[in-house]
């Protein structure tokens, strides 16, 4: 593999003149099942091969994706790319560049107790089905449950013309549980995923029984649920809604891209942005994780990148072209979803460190407020606006846990709210999860229970 | 390497058909992707990114004894693939159960003809013809004003092409052309950044103005400085086509799709014929829309697209449905099969969902409204309870009209409540239709709107 890609990187340096070339080949076999009310909607196994070349011409980039291995379509594939870098270079006014980095050969097996390639799609479709006779079986209030799954097992070729030539096996194992239920004129719904890079037996810890349950009793308990009061209140949120804040409210902002975009984070390194007891990781190391891998898509490895610590901003997420322009080390966080996308700065696992409170203490001194357990997507905008909806919230009165509460969502400025946290919980969970910045990446997020002052609640009543 | 001609793509479809029938299917289906994507992107103030993007593929979907299994593959080239491809389907099919509501695949029909789907022209594109489009965009936006800064955008041109073939006798050819430009921006001014403010143009033809593009994410981005606070309240809201769109596609367009409706997750279940919105709300799904983003002779099973009336004033008339939720009725397939190019199996989906307009001038809706907020984006409708239609989301960028005219950008903006009320309380329309995602529709105003802010 390693000679039939340099022929095709050679080409773009030599005959092109590209100061950069870069090829990522895939073999991937993803199998996927969606099971709506226990009728399995299809059993689905596909293959996908397919090459992303990227060079950088005069200063541009040139990107070219195809879905053969074929070599005479990669070689007008490549040139396709040089003689498009050198159009878009026309107009550049700063040439891109990249830092440098350390070659490296590397060859990465991925060691799972139960590889998902090797068990049978009856096999997956049994434990879809325990789980949804799980959901169904909970309560008659449940009214439907719909379950994906997917696993996508296979090897990533990477090779530059510095010299670095990677194989990496990639392995991903997810499932998403929705359920609904219904009473009277109330219609709820509840949210569940699963997601880990070691193997099939995330299943043996998140149990058909286990997972299930979540999701259902939850969607029933929502029925009884009030709707929130608007306004600012004070609030414990949940380590899945911490992870949630962290990754949608801070994390997209501390994407070098986006901060050089005018995220409001550019210009604050080094400055004071959160209260003491503040302190975020973004992490590809945590084995087992959903957003851990070992090289990213430009061959650089992955590490634990300490982006706030103790409320000062002190790192952001590069990939090779923002490491130069902040004269910055690269942190491993380019990412491509596939072959068909370039690589861009993504999230791995980003999480708040936890400190040194219990989940009563952080209650106990709160009159009236909301409990955020768990979270239904979240948004963030370069201003530090953000938003995270809500699927399960309690009240909290006179320090104590009240009412459920549906439909919530919270929001504000990022920076006016992470000076509003005041106490951080002792416990730690990371939640898998998805995210989508034009092309889709799997990550991991989490925390300990945090308290903050105030947040805007959104609510109806 | 050229676009698969459609001799040879409808060829591979039929052939895969006989193939999966040949090894012991009952049914089978086959479908056969193309697209071809050139883009020149923006990024940060300067064009600095070219793409060239070719995807294929084919689908394949068997039934054995009522089971269904499914499987796709980029490797066309090799017949061998292929086959391969359509065992792992009958091996998928038999270790699946079988779904006593299968009623079989659609059967013939003939496809309609659409209007303004393909332009030749695109062909005779080069890159640089699209690197010029995207430099007068970003000209345009720079010129407006200083505290403008173009994030991204570009100028992006497709060809898509897909051929269908099935054991019913059905087999459909269609090819179709797409040329986007579209610039985000914000504006900064000292320590204060806007939101995110973005415009576009969609076209099936190329038929994009990057001018006015530029000129206009430009002004938004000036526009949204020197946001303020706002009070909470319950008032009027105007909400623009991008703020509909992701508004509407979380919620109500969820709740007209027949496999909603069918698995009690639709709040419209048993409303047919009921009073769900305000009389002057008319919808259709209209998968013939011409020029629309979303039009083809035939959906992803090779059902003809066609027009379905949703919402008639105000009185819900019917669902969308695809073929398997149509025969569980024992009705016909509304044409919304949608799929996901050869990688899925086809979904229930709206076509072009047209909110019909009114003929109030954009400058007349803001006047009528006298007092309330104007909303541009949503930020977090993809949070929205898909069930029963409550959201709770962010306003972003958004403008408070005072006497009958915007008077200056509102931040923190929440709006909370239920798309139903929503529809209930739409009192009037823009005549400004335009075509975003799978949206058609012009600016609506909407009464007493939940309004959370400081």
């Amino acid at each position: 593999m390693k000679d039939f890609l340099t022929k095709v990187t050679d080409l773009a340096v030599q005959k092109f003149g590209a100061e950069y070339a870069e090829i990522r080949a895939q073999k991937l076999f993803k199998t996927m099942l969606t099971v709506k009310d226990g009728r399995i909607e299809a059993a689905k196994q596909g293959i996908e091969n397919g090459v992303a070349l990227r060079v950088l011409v005069n200063g541009a980039w040139g990107f070219a994706s195809v879905g053969t291995f074929d070599i005479e379509t990669l070689t007008s594939a490549i040139s396709d790319a040089c003689r498009m870098a050198k159009t878009a270079s026309l107009k550049l006014k700063t040439p891109i560049k990249l830092v440098e980095t350390k070659t490296v050969e590397d060859k990465i097996s991925v060691k799972p107790k139960k590889n998902p390639a090797e068990i049978s799609v009856e096999d997956k479709i049994d434990t879809a089905l325990a789980v949804n006779n799980t959901v169904r079986g909970y309560d008659k209030r449940v009214k439907s449950c719909t379950i994906d799954y997917l696993d996508l097992t296979g090897t990533n070729y990477f090779l530059n013309n510095e010299g670095t030539y990677i194989e990496q096996d990639k392995l991903y194992v997810w499932s998403r549980i929705l359920a609904t239920a219904s009473e009277a004129n109330v219609l709820t719904f509840s949210r569940e995923e699963i997601g880990s890079t070691a193997g099939y037996e995330v299943f043996d810890v998140e149990t058909p029984e286990i997972v299930g349950k979540r999701a259902a009793k939850r969607a029933v308990e929502q029925l009884k649920a009030k709707p929130p009061r608007g306004g600012n209140f004070p609030a414990v949120l949940g380590p899945n809604v911490v992870g949630v804040f962290v990754h949608e409210a801070f994390g997209h902002l501390a994407e070098a891209d986006l901060t050089l975009s005018g995220s409001v984070l550019l210009g604050k390194l080094g400055k004071k942005i959160a209260s003491d007891v503040v302190t975020f990781y973004d992490d590809g190391t945590i084995e087992g994780a959903f957003g851990s891998f070992k090289y990213d898509d430009e061959g650089v490895p992955t590490q634990k990148t300490l982006l706030v610590k103790d409320g000062i901003v002190v790192g952001l997420m590069h990939n090779r072209e923002t490491a130069h322009k902040f004269d910055a080390k690269p942190t491993g966080n380019a990412r491509a979803e596939d072959f068909r996308f370039e690589p861009i700065i993504r999230m791995r696992n980003t999480f708040m460190e936890p400190k040194d409170h219990s989940f009563e203490e952080l209650l106990e001194d709160i009159k009236f407020g909301y409990y955020l357990k768990s979270f239904r997507g979240g948004q963030a905008n370069l201003d530090g606006t953000f938003q995270v909806g809500i699927q399960e919230a309690y009240e909290i009165t006179n320090g104590e846990l009240g009412d459920p509460v549906r439909n919530a969502s919270i929001s504000g400025n990022t920076l006016e709210t992470l000076l509003k946290v005041d106490a951080v919980g002792k416990d730690f969970e990371l939640w898998p999860g998805r995210c989508g910045k034009g092309q889709t990446a799997f990550i991991g997020d989490g925390g300990p229970h945090v308290r903050v002052k105030e947040v805007l609640i959104g609510g109806s009543a | 390497m050229a676009a698969l001609n459609q001799e040879k793509t409808v060829e591979l479809a039929e052939k895969t058909v006989d193939f999966a029938l040949k090894k012991g299917a009952d049914e089978a289906e086959a479908f056969v992707y193309q697209g071809l994507t050139t883009n020149i992107s923006i990024e940060r103030g300067q064009i600095a990114k070219s793409a060239r993007i070719i995807d294929h593929g084919l689908g394949i979907r068997v039934i054995l004894n009522k089971a269904v299994g499914f499987s796709y593959t980029n490797i066309l080239k090799s017949g061998e693939a292929v086959e391969e491809t359509v065992l792992k389907a009958i091996k998928s099919a038999k270790a699946s159960k079988p779904d006593k509501e299968w009623r079989g695949l659609p059967t013939k029909n003939s496809f309609p003809s659409v209007k303004d789907t393909y332009d030749n022209k695109i062909f005779e594109l080069h890159p640089e013809d699209l690197v010029k489009a995207a430099s007068i965009m970003l000209d345009a936006a720079e010129k407006t004003d200083k505290r403008v800064f173009p994030i991204e955008g570009g100028v992006g041109v497709s060809h898509l092409s897909k051929a269908i073939a099935n054991s019913n006798g059905v087999q459909g050819f269609d090819r179709g052309t797409f040329v986007e430009c579209s610039l985000a921006t914000v504006g900064r001014e000292g320590s204060e950044v806007t939101p995110v403010c973005f415009e576009f143009n969609a076209e099936r033809k190329y038929d994009i103005n990057p001018e006015w593009v530029g000129r206009e994410a430009a002004r938004l981005a000036v526009s949204a400085l020197k946001a303020k606070k706002i009070e909470t309240k319950s008032t009027n809201v105007i909400f623009t086509q991008f703020a509909l769109q992701q508004l509407l596609y979380y919620t109500l367009i969820n709740a007209v799709k027949a496999d909603y409706v069918q698995r009690n997750q639709s709040a419209l279940k048993d409303k047919i014929g009921e009073k769900v919105a305000s009389e002057k709300v008319t919808i259709y799904d209209d998968g013939l829309f011409k020029g629309g983003l979303r039009t083809w002779r035939f959906d992803g099973e090779g059902v003809p697209q066609q027009k379905t009336l949703i919402i008639e004033k105000g009185i819900l008339r019917n669902f969308i449905y695809d073929n398997y939720t149509a025969r569980r009725e024992e009705r016909e397939s509304t044409g919304n099969a949608s799929r996901a190019g050869y990688l899925s199996t086809p979904n229930v989906e709206a076509t072009n969902f047209h909110f019909l307009p009114g003929k109030q001038s954009q400058e007349e809706l803001i006047n009528n409204a006298k007092e309330g907020l104007l909303v541009y984006y949503l930020q977090g409708a993809h949070s929205s309870n898909p069930a029963s239609g409550e959201f709770s989301v962010v306003a972003t960028p958004a403008w408070v009209i005072k006497n009958g005219e915007i008077a200056y950008a509102a931040r923190g903006v929440m709006l909370a409540g239920n798309i139903f009320d929503v529809l209930m309380n739409v009192s009037a329309l823009a005549n400004n239709e335009r075509k975003i995602g799978q949206l058609v529709a012009p600016w609506i105003l909407v009464e007493n709107v939940k309004v959370i802010g400081k």
